[in-house]
């Protein structure tokens, strides 16, 4: 468990960083029930927020959950006050990322992979995985 | 108007129709494993009478919206395109599910003036002249609103016919709405609008703008496949026989990604393909040789080939 300290700076630099506030969430779980991969993600989008809302942002960091995030952005469209959690899952892994933190870079890809999958993926999976 | 092209008024001549030429940002998958959407595109643009003129020098967009606030540089390169096409003309056309959602994001925020600093910022970088706001357009706002869907009907030579096709949109091309301005995020319509124009008939469908997975292809294929299994399960409990979409990586999920060989999987068409096939384009132009699941027995039982 992160000291309060710590956790409320790194609240601060997810909010800087994303642009939305954790605050403004009221835990219907719009979000999570709308989420694609809801049922494999953990913590899934409003328990995340949740946990932010506690200061628990080490937890978060240090999560998978923040890795499985797609960016579909279902979860923003449809919250009622205007929290986009896909954003705040973005800023939780540019945090990690800017700690030289890699969650899957360029050589964790096979020779038929590459031949097989459309280069965006790569392109959106590097940047969004090890900057 | 007698022909499809939307000229400005006054710009076309009785005996010479003026054919409207749209920059075009092809990005690049559509070089290498999305030619298909690419090629039929460009080729059923010239029957229906408008042109894509591929814009030089253009570079990749980043696949993907860098949401940071401070990344300046994760949207830059999406920015200099913006910055590029604006020397050419104000208007750029996009075939890419995710060039489209990156460019015109990137637009939004270079043209914000909440943004002003970042924007001097990032024009200070880049060191080029941005002439004029340009209009982020897919290829497929050019056919309902510049040429129309009546116009379009009217090209058609070889119609659908019996042909049942789910839409499916994906993220990409809705979300986030207030940005992309396209469609309806929940049930969006134009490429349903199209497949009816083109004389199929467009299924209902829970999962249109539902995630495929995405670029979880990558490292998490398994969650990636679950999403994927989802959208095609329920095209199908709606009576699809095929699946269009405007995405490479939506096709890719849709399509390849799944057992080979399992037996009753849905044929996922580019909406470029169905349209050049409606359009009278030769059946060697079509690129279903790309496809993983062959559409040609659909399609002959359809006799639309």
């Amino acid at each position: 468990m992160s000291t309060s300290d710590d956790g409320d700076r790194l609240v601060c630099q997810i909010e800087e960083l994303s642009g939305q506030r954790v605050a403004d969430c009221y835990q219907c779980g719009c979000c999570t029930a709308g989420c694609p991969l809801g049922d494999l993600m953990e913590p899934g989008p409003a328990r995340a927020i949740r946990l932010l809302q506690l200061g628990h942002a080490r937890e978060l960091l240090d999560s998978d959950g923040i890795w499985l995030c797609a960016s579909c952005m279902v979860c923003g469209s449809r919250c009622p006050r205007g929290v986009d959690y896909a954003h705040i899952a973005e800023a939780c892994r540019q945090i990690r990322i800017r700690q030289r933190f890699s969650h899957a870079g360029p050589e964790t890809v096979t020779a038929a992979a590459c031949e097989e999958i459309p280069q965006q993926a790569f392109m959106a999976a590097f940047r969004k995985y090890s900057g | 108007m007698t022909t499809a092209v939307a000229a400005k008024p006054g710009e076309q001549a009785e005996d010479n129709p003026v054919v409207e030429t749209y920059t075009y940002y092809p990005g690049c998958t559509l070089y290498t494993k999305a030619k298909s959407l690419d090629r039929c595109a460009r080729l059923a643009a010239e029957k229906v009478g408008f042109r894509l003129e591929e814009m030089p020098s253009w570079v990749c967009c980043g696949a993907i919206y860098n949401t940071s606030e401070d990344d300046f540089a994760g949207r830059i390169g999406a920015q200099r395109n913006i910055v590029r096409a604006s020397a050419l003309g104000d208007r750029l056309v996009t075939l890419c599910a995710a060039c489209h959602n990156v460019l015109k994001r990137a637009q939004a925020r270079l043209n914000d003036p909440a943004n002003a600093v970042e924007r001097q910022r990032v024009l200070d970088f880049l060191d080029e002249p941005y002439e004029r706001e340009v209009r982020v357009l897919h290829y497929l706002e050019v056919l309902k609103n510049d040429i129309g869907w009546e116009a379009l009907a009217r090209k058609v030579v070889k119609p659908l016919a019996g042909l049942k096709v789910a839409s499916y949109y994906g993220c990409l091309m809705v979300r986030p709405a207030a940005v992309l301005g396209f469609d309806d995020p929940e049930n969006p319509q134009v490429m349903d609008e199209l497949v009816r124009t083109l004389g199929g008939e467009p299924t209902g469908f829970d999962f249109k703008a539902e995630c495929c997975g995405g670029y979880l292809v990558v490292n998490r294929p398994e969650a990636a496949r679950v999403a994927s299994a989802r959208v095609l399960d329920n095209a199908k409990s709606w009576g699809a026989e095929a699946v269009v979409t405007t995405c490479p990586l939506c096709q890719y999920n849709l399509d390849k990604l799944r057992k080979p060989g399992k037996a009753g999987e849905l044929p996922v068409f580019y909406f470029t393909q169905l349209l050049g096939l409606a359009v009278g384009l030769p059946k060697d132009e079509l690129g279903f040789d790309s496809n993983a699941v062959d559409p040609v027995p659909l399609l002959e039982k359809r006799g639309l080939l």
